[in-house]
C-alpha cells in the first residue's frame, strides 16, 4: 500500500476515525497509530517487521542505559556503537551491499578474477533511509545528553514508524516529535483544514504535476538523449526538476496533512528551494530535514572535533555530500551526483570568502552584492547548476549521463516541440508555488486565509473532482521512496 | 561595556563582516530571540564558523555534545552559554577584529 493507493483512501479514514472516537488518551491513540504504522509496513513485506521492532526495542533500552550516570564513559561509547552498528549496518546491508560487491568484483576482474563475490538483490526495507537516520539521530541526541530518552516503548516505537511519514519522511529529530506522543492530542478545526490543505496540495504535486512532467518530457528525453535535440534536452531536464520537487516535495505535504489529521505536526521538508541564490540556501529550502541531519550529525561534529577535521569546511562539506549521494542510491551516478554539489558548496563557500575581502576593501562591492542584477546572476547561477547536477541523478547510468550533457551543449537538432496545455500548466503551478514565498508576495497568501471557509471548501471539492476525472489511481510511485 | 554587551557586539560584528555587511543589527531587530536559522540571519555552514569564530576569540572549549540551535540559535541564547564559561573572557583586540 501507498499513499497515492487507492486502498489508503480507505484505509486513512479508518485510522482515523478509530482514532478520534476511542477515548482521548495518549496510550489509545499511540497503540492505534501503531497498529495502523505496521499494518501499513507488513503491507508491503510482513516478513520485514522484526527487523525494524528489533532495532526499535535495542534503542529504547541502550537510550535508557545513557541516563545512568555511575555508567562509565567507554561502556557508553561501547553502547552507542552496537546501536550505530545495527541501525546503520542494517542499512548497508539492504542498500549497499550489491553495489560494494559489485564494485569489487568489477575491480578484482581488472586483475583476472572472475565473479569473487555474490551479488546480492535484496528487497529493501520500506523507508529504510529515512527511519535509520530518524533513529540514529536520537541516539546520538540521547548518548550526547541534549534529549530526555523517550518516556515509553509505545512512544517510541510510534516515532521510529509512524506511518504518514514511513515511506519517505521527513526525517524528525526527537525533540520535535516526541513531545507530542507523549501527551493525548485533541482534535480541532485547525488541524483538519490544514491537515486536508497540506494532503491535496501534496497530491496534486505527486499525482498530477509530477506525472504529467514525466510522462510528457522527462521519460523520453532521458530513455534516448542521443535522439533529440538540444531545446527538448533542456527541457527535459527542466522538467525533471519540477517532478523530482513535484513527487518529493508532494509526498512530504502529504505525510505533513496526514500527521495533521492525527493532531500531529512534522518539520517542514521544502520551502520554495527554486528561488535560492545560493547552494547553502539551496540546501536550506531542499530536503530540509536530511540536510539539517547532515550537517547536524557529520558536518558540525567533524569540523568544530579537536582532530585533524577541525576548521577543514571544504573537506567536511565533500564528505556530506558525498554521503548525501550514496545516501539516495548505491550507483555511481548519485555519489557523482553528490560529489557534483560538494564541489559547487566548496567553490560556493570559497567565493563567499574572496567576496567578502573585496567588500572590506571597498564598499562598492557590498552595494553591489545588494543588487538586482547581482541576485539575478546568482539565481540563475545556482538554479543553473542545480538543474544540470540532475542529469546523472536521472541517467540510468553514466555513459546516458555523458550522452545527455553532451547534446545539451552541441545545441543542435530542431525536432518539433510537442508540449500540450497540461505541461504548461504542471510548470505554472509549481512557478505559482514559488512566486507566493517571494517576500512581496506574501500578503497573496494572507488573503488566501481569509477567503470565508465555505469557498475554499468549494475550491477544495472542485480541484479534488478534477483530480479524480484526470488522474488515475495508483499511477506511478514515488521517486523518493525508493532510496 | 558588561561581558554580555561585549559578546553582543563581537558576534553582530562578525555577522556584519561574514554575512549582513552592515545589516546584521536590522536584521536582529531588537529582538535578541529572534532565531538565526529561521529568519536567515545564519545557516548550518555560518553557524560551524560561528562556533570556531567564538572558541578562538573568547578563551573558551565549547563541548561537543552542546552543539546545537538549543544553545546557539539567537544572540541571547549565545551570550547565556558562552560568557558563563570557565575562562571566558574577550580582549579588546577581538573586539577590533571580527574577520574569519
Amino acid at each position: 500500500m501507498s499513499v497515492t493507493n487507492v486502498e489508503f483512501l480507505f484505509f486513512l479514514p479508518a485510522v482515523f476515525l478509530l482514532y478520534w472516537l476511542g477515548p482521548r488518551h495518549r496510550i489509545y491513540q499511540n497503540s492505534i497509530l501503531l497498529a495502523a504504522s505496521y499494518l501499513f509496513f507488513g503491507s508491503w513485506h510482513w516478513h520485514l517487521l522484526a527487523l525494524i521492532i528489533a532495532g526499535t526495542w535495542l534503542d529504547y533500552f541502550i537510550s535508557h542505559q545513557f541516563t545512568k550516570a555511575s555508567m562509565p564513559a567507554a561502556r557508553r561509547r561501547w553502547l552507542l556503537t552496537i546501536s550505530l552498528l545495527f541501525s546503520l549496518g542494517s542499512l548497508c546491508f539492504f542498500k549497499y551491499s550489491g553495489f560494494f560487491a559489485a564494485a569489487a568484483n568489477d575491480a578484482l576482474q581488472s586483475i583476472g578474477i572472475e565473479q569473487a563475490l555474490p551479488v546480492l538483490k535484496l528487497l529493501l526495507p520500506l523507508g529504510i533511509s529515512y527511519w535509520t537516520l530518524q533513529r540514529v539521530g536520537y541516539m546520538l541526541d540521547t548518548y550526547w545528553r541534549r534529549l530526555e530518552p523517550a518516556g515509553s516503548l509505545l512512544d517510541f516505537s510510534l516515532f521510529v514508524c509512524f506511518f504518514g511519514q514511513l515511506a519517505a519522511g521527513p526525517i524528525s529529530r526527537g525533540s520535535e516529535l516526541l513531545p507530542q506522543l507523549q501527551s493525548a492530542r485533541r482534535l480541532t478545526a485547525q488541524w483538519l483544514t490544514t491537515g486536508c490543505f497540506a494532503f491535496l496540495l501534496g497530491y496534486t504535486l505527486k499525482a498530477f504535476v509530477g506525472e504529467v512532467l514525466g510522462e510528457s518530457l522527462v521519460a523520453r528525453a532521458f530513455a534516448s538523449p542521443e535522439n533529440y535535440s538540444s531545446l527538448y534536452l533542456w527541457l527535459g531536464v527542466l522538467a525533471f526538476a519540477g517532478q523530482v520537487f513535484s513527487d518529493f516535495a508532494g509526498y512530504s505535504l502529504m505525510a505533513i496533512g496526514t500527521a495533521r489529521l492525527f493532531a500531529i505536526e512534522l518539520p517542514q521538508n521544502f520551502n520554495a528551494p527554486f528561488i535560492s541564490r545560493s547552494l547553502p540556501e539551496l540546501w536550506r529550502r531542499w530536503h530540509i530535514t536530511l540536510n539539517r541531519w547532515l550537517f547536524e550529525y557529520i558536518f558540525t561534529p567533524l569540523t568544530t572535533s579537536r582532530g585533524w577535521f577541525r576548521s577543514r569546511l571544504d573537506i567536511g562539506l565533500l564528505l556530506v555530500f558525498a554521503a548525501s549521494g550514496l545516501w539516495h542510491g548505491a550507483a555511481w551516478t548519485y555519489v557523482c551526483w553528490g560529489l557534483m554539489h560538494g564541489v559547487g558548496m566548496v567553490v560556493q563557500r570559497n567565493w563567499d570568502v574572496l567576496y567578502r575581502g573585496w567588500c572590506r576593501g571597498n564598499r562598492a562591492f557590498v552595494t553591489l552584492r545588494k543588487s538586482l542584477v547581482y541576485s539575478l546572476a546568482s539565481w540563475l547561477l545556482t538554479i543553473g547548476f542545480f538543474v544540470l547536477t540532475l542529469v546523472p541523478f536521472r541517467a540510468s547510468d553514466i555513459q546516458v549521463a555523458f550522452t545527455y550533457f553532451y547534446g545539451l551543449f552541441t545545441f543542435s537538432g530542431a525536432d518539433k516541440l510537442d508540449i500540450s496545455p497540461l505541461v504548461i500548466l504542471s510548470f505554472g503551478f509549481i512557478a505559482a508555488m514559488h512566486i507566493v514565498e517571494l517576500a512581496p508576495l506574501n500578503a497573496v497568501k494572507d488573503y488566501y486565509h481569509r477567503i470565508p471557509p465555505l469557498v475554499r471548501g468549494l475550491a477544495y471539492g472542485f480541484a479534488v473532482a478534477l483530480l479524480i476525472l484526470v488522474v488515475p489511481f495508483s499511477k506511478g510511485t514515488f521517486i523518493y521512496q525508493q532510496f | 561595556m558588561t561581558e554580555n554587551e561585549k559578546l553582543r557586539k563581537l558576534v553582530v560584528d562578525w555577522l556584519d563582516d561574514n554575512y549582513h555587511f552592515g545589516d546584521a543589527e536590522s536584521m536582529i531587530d531588537g529582538d535578541d530571540e529572534k532565531s538565526f536559522l529561521q529568519s536567515g540571519i545564519l545557516d548550518s555552514l555560518g553557524f560551524v564558523s560561528l562556533v570556531l569564530f567564538l572558541e578562538n576569540n573568547c578563551h573558551v572549549a565549547i563541548d561537543r555534545a552542546r552543539l546545537s540551535p538549543e544553545n546557539f540559535d539567537s544572540l541571547g541564547k549565545i551570550i547565556r552559554f558562552v560568557v558563563p564559561m570557565s575562562g571566558f573572557h574577550i580582549t579588546s583586540e577581538a573586539l577590533g577584529l571580527v574577520h574569519e
